[in-house]
């Protein structure tokens, strides 16, 4: 069975290996030919390269722990609250902060903390704290979203036991939840982990200053203004290479998944106690992200709304991004899955080391800059078509690609869960394919793939980076229409525009969990 | 000695499938309790442990009534079919959970949790994990716990469901002899009335939420009426 | 398998069709910057100006910046399809004539607005700004009068700034210090420093966050207060006016040596410094036109500082310092 897995498994590493390396190694052929800098491997030796590789670090193990370390509570405190009400839509709520344009959260989070704000940090916000508030509201939400259904896989009995044998709270989670979360948290901390690292606008203007250079404003700065190509694909490769360690790091981490499947209901706490604190977490966190939010959303109030969507180029521009986002989504869900089947036949068969090489494979290429890939990919399409008819394409493909880690850590466990539950049955059965897919995989694995597909859409709909490098004859996405209003003096505008692409990006969030992910009684 | 007198529960989402159980069971005796499913076998598993909130009704638990009592309190053990033992925990500290989740143990106590490994056949697997075990050892282990833990009722859903007759004979007489030993009352749900013939001197048949029929084993599993257990039997 | 020949057939066709349309009006592509397409651009109104005189279609590609442009179009090489760049600055004509990719535009600039002579085969200038800290009128009643004072002065106002690495006035910043404090702009960067919030990305983040109080002066243009009182009848910001007098970017256009369309380019450029193109430049593109006209330039222009004497350094010395230059000031700045 594995080996039909393998074939299209194959298919989407080749893939992912053509997306990223060739356009890698095209750039670094440049250095060789005339008009551009010679390559000057000697990265190590630069004093001021070794800072940026320090703080980059620094400032990305830093955020991912102050990010989910508190997502494990808040997550925990959502799971115990099955009956919380509106739960579906602080659930969504808690999608929007990674599709915000990293401009417009900067903006936001001064907004809240700012001098003029309602949580004024005065001038210590331009540091390692404005670096930290606004990573945290990036990607606490997201580590809560991919940590929630890991307590739905806990099994009823180990609760009930828990119960039965008298455990108290701190037992009951060093027994019974954290082995659970054992397993998904080193793939959350890695991806979060990815993602402050790459982090380039967030550092650049909430940092206070080039002590806050990262290698990815290295990267940009070697490819604009020196334009020493080969430096860019060392420096993108040392990032590379550093997040392989850090994933080294966490497969070790790793743990075997529960022995027996679990069918389970979630766990009604009872203790008063832990709901009003479970309950206080909640409101906490919603807060926090709730703020910037909302002052965006006040700020657009009062502007000029009825100017701004009068405009027919704005609904132009959303069904653009509506396109882009859901093409982009599906791409990178159709890969993800081919990858995950395989990676989960691979555990099935006892062979986990490699099975977790698959999802390193999937979730790493995000750590290659767009404008690496972007830029590669012009330089060796560029000599054979005209680049310009390809943007949509190659856009929604990059997208795609950003979006795959996010897909292997939604839909990873699930499909490995339902790979080891139902593989022996559907092989009795001769149910393959199609019908396999139809019958078995679908009904059961509909809400983290609902979940996946809504996720990497708004991830592609709030793009900024891949689609501003390619050039334009006009606004022609949401975001890039915000960047060009901020860029004519326009920030009224770029706010309302900005909210609307907030609200569009949770309306195709809830609609696309609830279409695809199916209705469910116990809300995530 | 275990009582169940008009216990009564209805799930919320089914207000409907009231039910309403009335049952006595004796000193060292285990009573099978046997019907389709969905009848209301495990929920009154539930109810007794705790699980769920009764609504009418007394359990009581040689004379003393239970209602008031939180789960931890209660003088039960229940062994279910899977999940019994935490997969990251190896088998002395799983057996060892059952007499204090805080694991500080008295050397009186540790010795209790090293002969009940051995009376159940683990002692040389004890530093291993669940996963490296077969189903029939980790219940093993799970009936260690309940050998520790001492409590008056022992409640078995379907404990023994994915085992082999062999296996399965074999753990029913080490639990019918654990149940002598320390005078406790159990209470064994199953599928299989071949279990019950094993097990039990009674057996009751529970259908839509209330105890059926009640009868010595060998004459229920012949009985025509009522007609469900006809129905439940005919399809064995 | 006739059928898909038949398919293959109807679409070479239509693209034949297409092709032959395009013959009949020939396209003019420009490669500009972003802000210069985008909609509230002098993009929209340029393109319907210019379609309306010469019988073609105008495509205007809008790459993030001027360096984007440049680089752009070094990769794409002898490939490109672009007939004329517009939007580059003086820091970079160095380099796009090095390069060899410009063609002699054969034109010379009648009425120069620009404060000093402009002589430039390949380069044409289209309009041209000044670097200044703008502030809130209402919050900052003595704002220094020169950059030395804005530097010396240890309780002065905070800054926004751009990172020259990233950003075309953060580099302006760079090298009007440079130009003022020549030897010592180490040390006059290090008494700034202290006063600087924060140095963002792009000129948008750090103008949002003056717009928010974040900080009293921003690093903008001087026309930047004409847009608030244009656009929003604001009067409350101003810029602050340097005795040393104020960087100056002049930006313009060049037409590419590879282009099919030399002809139809040199029109495009005849066009640009016409009065048509200009008079759209200052409510758009919010900088001074280049070429000197009465109707061109808004009132409201005149309310704006006199940023006088221009500063500026040859493009040569640009180009072969820039590099160093940046390096040293991350030095100071990351201390």
């Amino acid at each position: 069975m594995t080996t039909s897995h393998a074939i299209p498994a194959g298919l989407v590493l080749a893939l992912l290996a053509l997306l990223v390396l060739a356009p890698m190694a095209g750039l670094f052929h440049l250095s060789a030919l005339p008009g551009y800098q010679a390559a000057d491997l000697r990265i190590w030796e630069n004093a001021y390269l070794r800072r940026v590789v320090y703080f980059s670090l620094w400032q990305a193990l830093l955020s991912t722990l102050f990010s989910v370390l508190p997502a494990i509570l808040v997550a925990r405190a959502f799971a115990m609250q099955p009956d919380l009400p509106l739960r579906r839509l602080l659930l969504g709520l808690f999608a929007l902060p990674l599709v915000v344009p990293a401009v417009v959260v900067v903006m936001a989070v001064v907004s809240v903390y700012g001098s003029d704000g309602w949580l004024p940090l005065g001038r210590s916000l331009y540091g390692i704290n404005g670096i930290l508030l606004a990573h945290v509201f990036f990607n606490l939400p997201l580590a809560v979203r991919l940590l929630l259904p890991q307590w739905q896989a806990i099994p009823q009995h180990h609760w009930q036991l828990g119960e039965q044998l008298g455990m108290n709270g701190l037992q009951r989670f060093r027994f019974i939840e954290w082995p659970m979360l054992r397993e998904a948290l080193p793939g959350v901390l890695l991806l979060v982990f990815m993602l402050c690292l790459t982090s380039f606008a967030v550092v650049l203007t909430l940092g206070g200053g080039p002590r806050s250079t990262t290698i990815e404003v290295a990267i940009y700065q070697s490819l604009r203004f020196d334009f020493d190509p080969a430096k860019a694909v060392v420096l993108a490769l040392l990032q590379l290479g550093l997040c392989m360690l850090v994933a080294m790091l966490t497969l070790k981490l790793q743990r075997m998944p529960e022995v027996e499947i679990a069918i389970s209901t979630p766990h009604r706490n009872r203790t008063n106690l832990f709901r009003w604190f479970n309950l206080g977490i909640i409101l906490l966190a919603t807060l926090y992200v709730g703020m910037p939010l909302l002052s965006l959303l006040i700020d657009a109030l009062r502007g000029p709304i009825g100017e701004t969507l009068g405009d027919l180029r704005l609904w132009q521009a959303l069904i653009n991004t509506l396109l882009i986002g859901l093409s982009a989504a599906l791409l990178s869900v159709t890969a993800g899955w081919f990858l995950l089947q395989y990676s989960a036949s691979l555990a099935r068969e006892g062979r986990s080391k490699a099975a977790k090489l698959v999802d390193l494979a999937g979730s790493i290429v995000y750590v290659v800059p767009p404008l690496v890939i972007a830029t590669g990919l012009f330089v060796l399409l560029s000599p054979h078509v005209d680049v310009f008819d390809w943007v949509y394409p190659i856009v929604i493909a990059i997208n795609a690609l950003m979006g795959l880690p996010f897909v292997i850590r939604c839909l990873g466990p699930a499909i490995r869960q339902n790979q080891a539950r139902y593989h022996r049955l559907c092989l009795g059965l001769a149910l393959q394919g199609w019908n396999r897919f139809r019958h078995v995989e679908w009904p059961l694995l509909r809400r983290p793939l609902g979940l996946a597909i809504a996720l990497v859409a708004v991830l592609a709909m709030g793009d900024l980076g891949v689609i501003a490098l390619f050039g334009s004859t006009q606004s022609s996405t949401l975001a890039l229409m915000i960047y060009h209003q901020l860029g004519a003096y326009l920030v009224a505008k770029a706010t309302v525009t900005a909210v609307l692409l907030l609200l569009l990006c949770l309306g195709v969030f809830v609609f696309v969990e609830r279409f695809i992910g199916g209705k469910s009684d116990a809300g995530n | 000695m275990l009582e169940i007198e008009g216990l009564e529960f209805a799930y919320p989402s089914q207000p409907a499938s009231s039910m309403r159980f009335d049952l006595t069971v004796d000193d060292g005796e285990v009573l099978s309790l046997i019907g389709p499913s969905g009848s209301g076998k495990s929920t009154l598993l539930s109810l007794i442990a705790g699980f769920l909130p009764a609504g009418a009704g007394n359990i009581l638990v040689d004379g003393k009534p239970l209602h008031a009592l939180a789960v931890a309190e209660r003088p039960v053990s229940i062994v279910f079919q899977q999940h019994n033992l935490f997969p990251h925990l190896d088998l002395y500290t799983n057996v060892a959970l059952g007499i204090d989740p805080s694991l500080r143990l008295a050397p009186a106590q540790v010795e209790s949790v090293r002969e009940a490994l051995v009376r159940l056949g683990l002692e040389p697997l004890q530093g291993r994990k669940p996963g490296e075990l077969s189903g029939g050892q980790r219940q093993r282990v799970a009936l260690a716990r309940v050998l520790v833990r001492r409590r008056k009722i022992l409640l078995l859903d379907e404990a023994f469901a994915a085992l082999g007759p062999a296996l399965r004979a074999e753990l029913i007489e080490l639990v019918k002899a654990l149940v002598r030993e320390q005078e406790m009352t159990a209470l064994l749900v199953s599928h299989q009335p071949g279990d019950a013939l094993i097990a039990s001197k009674r057996t009751a048949f529970i259908c839509e939420g209330r105890v059926a029929a009640l009868a010595p084993t060998a004459q229920l599993l012949t009985e025509s009426e009522p007609p469900q257990l006809r129905e439940y039997l005919g399809s064995q | 398998m006739v059928t898909v020949l038949s398919r293959i057939g109807a679409v070479l066709v239509s693209l034949l069709f297409c092709a032959n349309l395009q013959a009949a009006t020939p396209n003019l592509v420009v490669y500009t910057y972003d802000s210069f397409t985008s909609d509230w651009g002098p993009g929209p109104k340029v393109k319907t100006a210019f379609e309306a005189k010469c019988s073609c279609t105008l495509e205007l590609v809008g790459l993030s910046d001027g360096v984007a442009m440049l680089n752009r179009l070094k990769l794409e090489g002898t490939n490109s399809r672009a007939d004329i760049l517009l939007g580059i600055d003086t820091n970079l004509t160095a380099e796009a004539r090095n390069s060899g990719l410009f063609a002699n535009h054969g034109l010379s600039l009648q009425a120069s607005a620009l404060p000093n002579p402009w002589q430039d085969d390949l380069f044409l200038p289209y309009d041209f700004g000044y670097f200044a800290f703008v502030y809130n009128q209402e919050k900052l009643a003595n704002p220094p009068t020169s950059l030395r004072q804005l530097v010396d002065n240890s309780e002065g106002p905070t800054l926004l700034i751009q990172d020259p690495r990233t950003s075309t006035p953060g580099l302006g910043l760079l090298l009007w210090m440079k130009k003022v404090f020549g030897e010592e702009s180490d040390q006059a960067w290090a008494q700034l420093s202290p006063r600087v919030v924060t140095v963002s990305k792009g000129w948008s983040e750090a103008y949002g966050l003056f717009l928010k109080g974040e900080a009293d002066m921003v690093l903008s243009y001087t026309t930047s207060p004409a847009y608030h009182l244009i656009a929003e009848q604001d009067s409350r910001f101003a810029a602050a006016r340097f005795e040393e007098g104020h960087y100056q970017q002049i930006e313009v256009a060049g037409i590419v040596q590879t282009s099919q369309h030399k002809q139809l380019a040199r029109e495009f450029l005849e066009f640009m410094i016409s009065e048509d193109f200009q008079k759209i430049i200052p409510t758009t593109n919010w900088m001074y036109p280049a070429v000197a006209g009465e109707a061109v330039v808004p009132v409201e222009f005149d309310q704006l500082i006199d940023p006088r004497p221009a500063l500026l350094l040859d493009e040569t010395s640009v180009a072969r310092h820039r590099k160093g230059w940046v390096d040293e000031w991350l030095e100071v700045m990351s201390r």
